[in-house]
């Protein structure tokens, strides 16, 4: 279902989050910018997803065209402006602003998964019932 | 079916800090009563060593819970808490009142004084659930927003038999079953409010912001529900005055020594190996709680009454590790939040809001109270290193939040704002 896929891709963003930050303590300076480019594009990526496919058939279903999934664009708003807070700390070497940055990001990140993953994808379920298989093989056609 | 997602990431500042801010200050008062009374403080049932134990419980620890929760029901609950400004005040407002009220009635002996007190922690608890149970009884529902639930129902019925105890000292006049209203009120005070909620909370935080394994979705499902089967064959056991009371303790330590460690487990095999303060202050909670219930098994096993009294302080500093950890996550968060949601654009990272040396500190400061605080049931006269040391914890708790919140307000008054026209 729509839960399970969503989450499992939100556990591996999480996970190549951890791998940069990780490599980055360890001062493995171009590991973290390939690590972190990676978590950049998948986390872009997941966004898109929710963007240009997900929500919008939910709205089309619901007809909720103003509600909860509008916040969830909002927030991801706020998570690319972070995103590209991080990635410009990172290219230009302050690596403290990085950790600092990645601190709010990683709690900002984490709510609004809890958001998704316990409220909106339950519901997208429901609103998509036997056509839930569908919607996750566009989702993973599409290009990264 | 759509009803609630919250809008909500986070409440407004002032709905958390004014909680926040008394905790310290209700620590100080404990701190005072560590340093000039500590043989008091530490002889059971003497009123000094009630005061402190409701300085500790309502005044430190509760606070600190009931504030979490304001941000924690934006997030998790999926429905924010209506006007929560005008609702925290209330509450706040009450519940400081109340526990002032109780421990001056304790500490002063002044009996009208457990009415006001009764009057007050009763209407904050009773006017705190009827916001908070409907919220969390909503369409949406999950493991955590269940504990939360169960955890308020608990502070309910922890309170009622508190108000009744209340009267009885206002009185003068003991019941036949006072002593089982006692251990019923505290029983559902420690295990059903405060490791309840922790617990449930636990199972959010720490396999999300530390990116962990995640717990056993059967523990995660039912933990909540046994704690509260325990619980009422515990109470009921009382009632019925059967042998062997300590059956019913047994199976809640079991079930908690696996919370302690699982939970372990999972912060040493932690994906996300960057160390903050946080992650210090929650793997020092969870060994205090293992300390708690080995000491209070060790009390069981040997009726050696200083281990139950070690073991009551280990699990207030756990619930306390716990919250301060939380604190310095939640305080910067929130200040990081709203300036920068308010487009400002010198808004602090959060690890310059309280800067990591700071939290450093306050956890070395902890760990020495905790040192001498598990000492003190053997040597009393170390109590008052305790509280000459949580003195020192409590003030930089006290400076750390007022700086956290100065900074915010210096930057919404002097900070440069987002605006296309830049």
């Amino acid at each position: 279902m729509i839960l399970e896929f969503m989450r499992d891709d939100h556990r591996a963003c999480d996970h190549l989050y951890t791998e940069a930050e990780n490599a980055l303590a360890d001062k493995k300076i171009d590991e973290a910018k390939t690590l972190f480019d990676q978590f950049y594009r998948a986390t872009n990526h997941h966004f898109d997803m929710e963007e240009r496919e997900l929500f919008i058939t939910f709205e089309k279903r619901t007809g909720m065209m103003g509600g909860p999934t509008q916040m969830m664009r909002y927030e991801h708003q706020q998570l690319r402006a972070q995103l590209e807070s991080m990635l410009k700390a990172l290219t230009e070497g302050k690596y403290d602003d990085f950790f600092g940055i990645g601190e709010s990001f990683m709690i900002m990140l984490q709510q609004h998964n809890m958001k998704e993953e316990q409220m909106l994808y339950p519901m997208i379920d429901r609103a998509l019932a036997d056509d839930a298989e569908i919607m996750i093989q566009t989702l993973k056609e599409m290009p990264q | 079916m759509f009803e609630g997602l919250s809008l909500d990431q986070a409440p407004p500042l002032s709905v958390v800090m004014r909680f926040f801010l008394t905790v310290p200050v209700f620590g100080l008062f404990l701190s005072l009563l560590m340093i000039f009374a500590p043989h008091d403080v530490l002889t059971l049932s003497h009123p000094l060593s009630l005061a402190s134990i409701h300085l500790l419980f309502l005044g430190i620890i509760s606070m600190g819970m009931l504030g979490a929760l304001f941000q924690m029901q934006s997030v998790l609950g999926g429905k924010p808490i209506p006007q929560p400004q005008g609702s925290s005040l209330i509450i706040h407002t009450l519940f400081t009142l109340g526990t002032l009220s109780l421990v001056c009635a304790f500490a002063f002996g002044i009996s009208e004084l457990f009415i006001v007190a009764g009057v007050f922690l009763g209407s904050a608890i009773v006017y705190f659930a009827q916001i908070l149970l409907p919220l969390l009884f909503g369409s949406i529902t999950h493991d955590t927003l269940k504990g939360m639930r169960l955890a308020v129902i608990a502070l309910l019925l922890t309170a009622t038999l508190g108000i009744v105890m209340a009267t009885s000292y206002a009185s003068g006049v003991f019941g036949e079953y006072h002593a089982l209203i006692r251990t019923t009120h505290y029983s559902l005070g420690l295990i059903g409010w405060i490791a309840m909620l922790i617990v449930h909370v636990a199972f959010q935080v720490v396999e999300m912001f530390y990116v962990t394994t995640p717990y056993s979705a059967w523990c995660k499902h039912n933990v909540g529900r046994i704690l509260v089967g325990v619980l009422a064959l515990k109470v009921l056991w009382l009632f019925l005055n059967l042998p062997f009371p300590w059956v019913t303790d047994m199976i809640v330590i079991s079930l908690l020594l696996g919370f302690v460690v699982t939970t372990m487990k999972r912060l040493q095999m932690r994906k996300r190996r960057v160390s903050d303060v946080s992650i210090w202050f929650w793997r020092g909670g969870i060994a205090l709680l293992g300390i708690a219930l080995m000491s209070y098994t060790g009390y069981v096993l040997s009726d050696y009454a200083s281990l139950e009294t070690v073991s009551l302080i280990a699990f207030a500093l756990f619930a306390l590790s716990i919250i301060l950890g939380m604190m310095g996550k939640i305080v910067p968060f929130l200040v990081w939040f709203h300036l920068s949601s308010s487009g400002f654009m010198d808004t602090p990272i959060m690890s310059n809001i309280i800067p990591q040396k700071r939290s450093k500190i306050l956890f070395w400061l902890f760990s020495t109270t905790v040192i001498f605080a598990l000492l003190a049931p053997f040597y009393t006269n170390i109590l008052i290193l305790c509280g000459l040391t949580s003195t020192a914890m409590f003030a930089l708790l006290l400076f750390n939040l007022i700086a956290a919140k100065r900074l915010y307000h210096h930057t919404l008054r002097h900070g440069t704002k987002f605006s296309f026209e830049n």
